[in-house]
């Protein structure tokens, strides 16, 4: 779960904490427009406007039954997985990932799009969103988001002037369009009078001939775990916890407090500002890139750990990157899948 | 063509380890036709009717006049016949050694009325006899789907054996449906309800004999309402559940549960007769294994079934949650169906107790009782309490047992115990 510390007024747009009852700015209430939205935030049926492609006859994932046409399995009576819920990509066979509503939540609120070249470790990009659950139509803001962020990346090919400095100024600019993209699509995705706006974290990495650069807003992440090598985490949250962490408190700590999961970044409606704080760096061996969101990484933060969780978890799993990227949200569901867990991985051989 | 709905009200929220889940499931037929008239089969109707000595020669002419407004009722095309009981049967209409029914139209219900003249007071009451015969009479028309009977009675079943009784009626249960009615109070309630139970029919006194005719005729027209010849309730749960019980609790209760029979090892049917433009209330209780917060699975599957056909589905579901201000939520018509149930059962054991001349148990029964009818707003309940009791505290539930009580009351109080009221919406 991902929520906000501060808020705007639904009046005038002006910052507001959750504490207050009356904005600063203009005088609106506040607490009336905050309990309205209650029912349809809780209204865990509606399906995405956006399509998702799934077997329709899947059998039972708890027993393997076959699922009636009420929704449910005909012999041990579980709910069949809504699209939305659970859904896997896998672009090319070295590029692919799960997203998954996880167990304490009635909805899936994690988005993941990506795409990759067909010649392993030429071109993979890897876009994570994660809905703030305490906003209206996360579930549908964060994919559209993350869709148009994955398009705006596909389709752009500027290299710059061919130096290494100048392509990675033309990789940033690419993920600062994404951003906008996204950004655009939550908007498009956010009734213009809900007093509550859909609102979503971002996390995108683009890897292009050994060349790979990280962006994000929020606190999805993206990490690489070297075959040969120390486990590199590649982006810095916009938390609460990591404020803390930068003031010198230990991360432990820091990401158990009581804010831990409090964003200080977002995109959507009343972002205070979505341009990417990106990371660049030169891959040369083998390795896993990993973008995930906070529904994994709760479970295992430290970069070290998650890369030996990684490693052993693909090599339960022959390597293959869909199996590896589902087995880890298995394990995060194991640890009790608080939260919707979203892994994307790229294998560079 | 008849159209059934289902709608189901439950607390689907269940606390974390939390297992057992009830709901009420309503169950609407509209559009169900007269009987014999939609197209699946013909529909009989049997009259039997008490001709023992008891009955002495006003009673039976009573008894007769009712049969003659009775058969004024049947429907032209459908299947009949009359039966006259005592410590054997007789078939009175169609006069014949052999069982046989002919169908209705204005020549055989002129003579049906004239055989009907000529009953007369004789013999004593061998009900399961009657049953049996009626079995028999039914059968001799295989095109039959819809058997109904109106049974009426004065006295006590003395001329054979409660086991004879016994062995009879399981030998026409699922074979027709019976109304029964016991005129007088020298019936037995618990004997004619046995029969009615069985029967899938209701049971009810008729004070007086003048009063017949008007029963009769409405029970007929009722039957002839009933379009849908035959109908089950199908419980679908998951493997490993336990099905608790399955009840009937609207417009009266009737525990179904014994009554299941297998459609396949998850899914169980229950027979609920025929159907007329009507709505019944079930409640419906399985035990899950208990499932993670945030799971959700499905309870059961309630259908409604005639033949192969589900024609109406509900599903009762079960959502574990770690929110106690859902999961401790107690569904109001699960709250009522539940007290008029605890009701109907305070009533005939208070009743029992009573006969039995045990008067604790009778007050604190019959207490509970007049707690419960006023909590559940069954004010019908409510006055025929009264004519048995003297109340004290309503709330409370403190009663007296009246000194002097009229049999007919007692008995009124006992043969409407299980019907319910609705809930207020």
């Amino acid at each position: 779960m991902t929520s906000t510390t501060q808020t705007v007024c639904p009046s005038c747009g002006g910052p507001v904490s959750e504490a207050d009852r009356y904005c600063e700015a203009c005088g609106a209430e506040l607490q009336a427009a905050a309990a309205a939205p209650a029912t349809p935030a809780l209204d865990t049926d509606t399906e995405p406007t956006v399509e998702i492609n799934t077997n329709p006859v899947d059998p039972c994932h708890s027993c393997g039954g076959v699922v009636g046409a009420d929704g449910y399995c005909e012999t041990c009576g579980t709910k069949a997985v809504k699209p939305r819920d659970h859904f896997t990509e896998q672009p090319a066979p070295w590029v692919a990932g799960t997203c998954d509503r996880g167990i304490r939540h009635s909805r899936n609120e994690d988005a993941m799009a990506i795409a990759a070249d067909a010649e392993p470790g030429s071109r993979a990009l890897l876009v994570v969103c994660d809905g703030v659950s305490s906003s209206l139509d996360s579930d549908v803001a964060s994919l559209a988001a993350a869709r148009a962020a994955r398009d705006v990346l596909v389709a752009g090919h500027a290299q710059g002037m061919g130096t290494e400095s100048s392509k990675n100024s033309a990789v940033v600019a690419r993920l600062n369009a994404a951003a906008d993209a996204a950004n655009d699509a939550v908007l498009e995705n956010t009734s213009p009078d809900s007093p509550n706006p859909a609102s979503c974290t971002f996390v995108a990495a683009v890897l292009e001939d050994g060349l790979l650069v990280a962006g994000v807003v929020g606190d999805s992440r993206a990490y690489w775990f070297p075959d040969d090598g120390e486990a590199v985490g590649l982006t810095v949250d916009d938390s609460w916890a990591a404020e803390l962490i930068a003031t010198g408190i230990p991360r432990a700590q820091a990401e158990s407090g009581p804010h831990a999961h409090a964003i200080t970044r977002w995109l959507g409606k009343d972002a205070p500002d979505h341009t990417p704080r990106t990371t660049t760096l030169r891959v040369t061996g083998p390795g896993w890139l990993m973008a995930c969101s906070d529904g994994l990484w709760n479970y295992c933060s430290e970069a070290a750990p998650l890369a030996d969780l990684t490693r052993q978890t693909a090599a339960a799993n022959g390597g293959d990157p869909l199996a590896t990227s589902s087995a880890l949200v298995d394990w995060a569901n194991a640890q009790g899948g608080q939260d919707n867990i979203t892994v994307a991985l790229a294998r560079l051989a | 063509m008849a159209e059934f709905s289902a709608s189901v009200y439950q607390n689907e929220f269940l606390p974390d380890g939390g297992t057992d889940v009830h709901a009420i499931v309503t169950v609407e037929c509209k559009g169900a036709g007269a009987a014999g008239q939609s197209g699946s089969g013909d529909a009989g109707e049997i009259i039997i009717v008490d001709t023992s000595g008891s009955m002495g020669a006003d009673g039976v002419r009573a008894a007769a006049y009712a049969a003659q407004t009775a058969l004024d009722q049947i429907l032209d095309g459908v299947w009949f016949a009359v039966i006259s009981g005592n410590d054997r049967a007789q078939l009175a209409f169609p006069p014949s050694p052999e069982p046989v029914m002919v169908r209705m139209d204005q020549f055989t219900r002129q003579a049906a009325k004239d055989a009907v003249a000529r009953f007369y007071a004789d013999g004593g009451t061998a009900m399961g006899t009657w049953l049996r015969l009626a079995g028999r009479v039914f059968a001799t028309v295989p095109s039959l789907t819809q058997k109904h009977a109106i049974l009426l009675t004065d006295g006590e079943n003395q001329h054979e054996t409660p086991e004879a009784l016994t062995q009879a009626i399981e030998s026409v249960t699922g074979q027709f449906q019976a109304d029964c009615r016991g005129v007088g109070v020298a019936w037995v309630v618990d004997e004619v309800r046995r029969i009615a139970k069985a029967l899938l029919g209701t049971v009810d006194i008729i004070p007086a004999p003048e009063l017949l005719a008007r029963e009769f005729s409405k029970l007929i027209q009722n039957a002839m309402s009933r379009g849908v010849a035959q109908a089950d309730l199908r419980v679908w749960a998951p493997q490993g559940a336990e099905v608790l019980f399955v009840r009937q609790v609207a417009p009266t209760v009737e525990d179904l549960t014994s009554r299941r029979t297998a459609v396949n090892p998850l899914t169980g049917s229950y027979p609920t007769g025929s159907w007329g433009d009507e709505s019944r209330d079930y409640h419906v209780a399985i035990r899950l294994a208990a499932k993670a917060i945030g799971q959700e699975q499905l309870a059961a599957r309630v259908q409604l079934a005639i033949g192969d056909d589900v024609v109406a589905q509900g599903l009762v579901k079960a959502l574990w949650s770690g929110d106690e201000a859902l999961t401790t939520r107690i569904n109001p018509e699960v709250a009522h169906y539940t007290g008029q149930t605890e009701l109907a059962d305070a009533i005939q054991e208070g009743l029992a107790a009573k006969a039995a001349g045990d008067t604790a148990t009778a007050t604190t029964k019959l207490g509970r009782a007049v707690q419960l009818a006023a909590q559940t707003g069954n004010e019908e309940a409510t006055t025929r309490l009264r004519k048995v009791v003297d109340i004290e505290d309503q709330e409370t539930g403190t009663v007296r047992l009246k000194r002097t009580v009229e049999k007919a009351d007692e008995m009124a109080l006992d043969t409407a115990s299980t019907k319910t009221t609705r809930v207020k919406k």
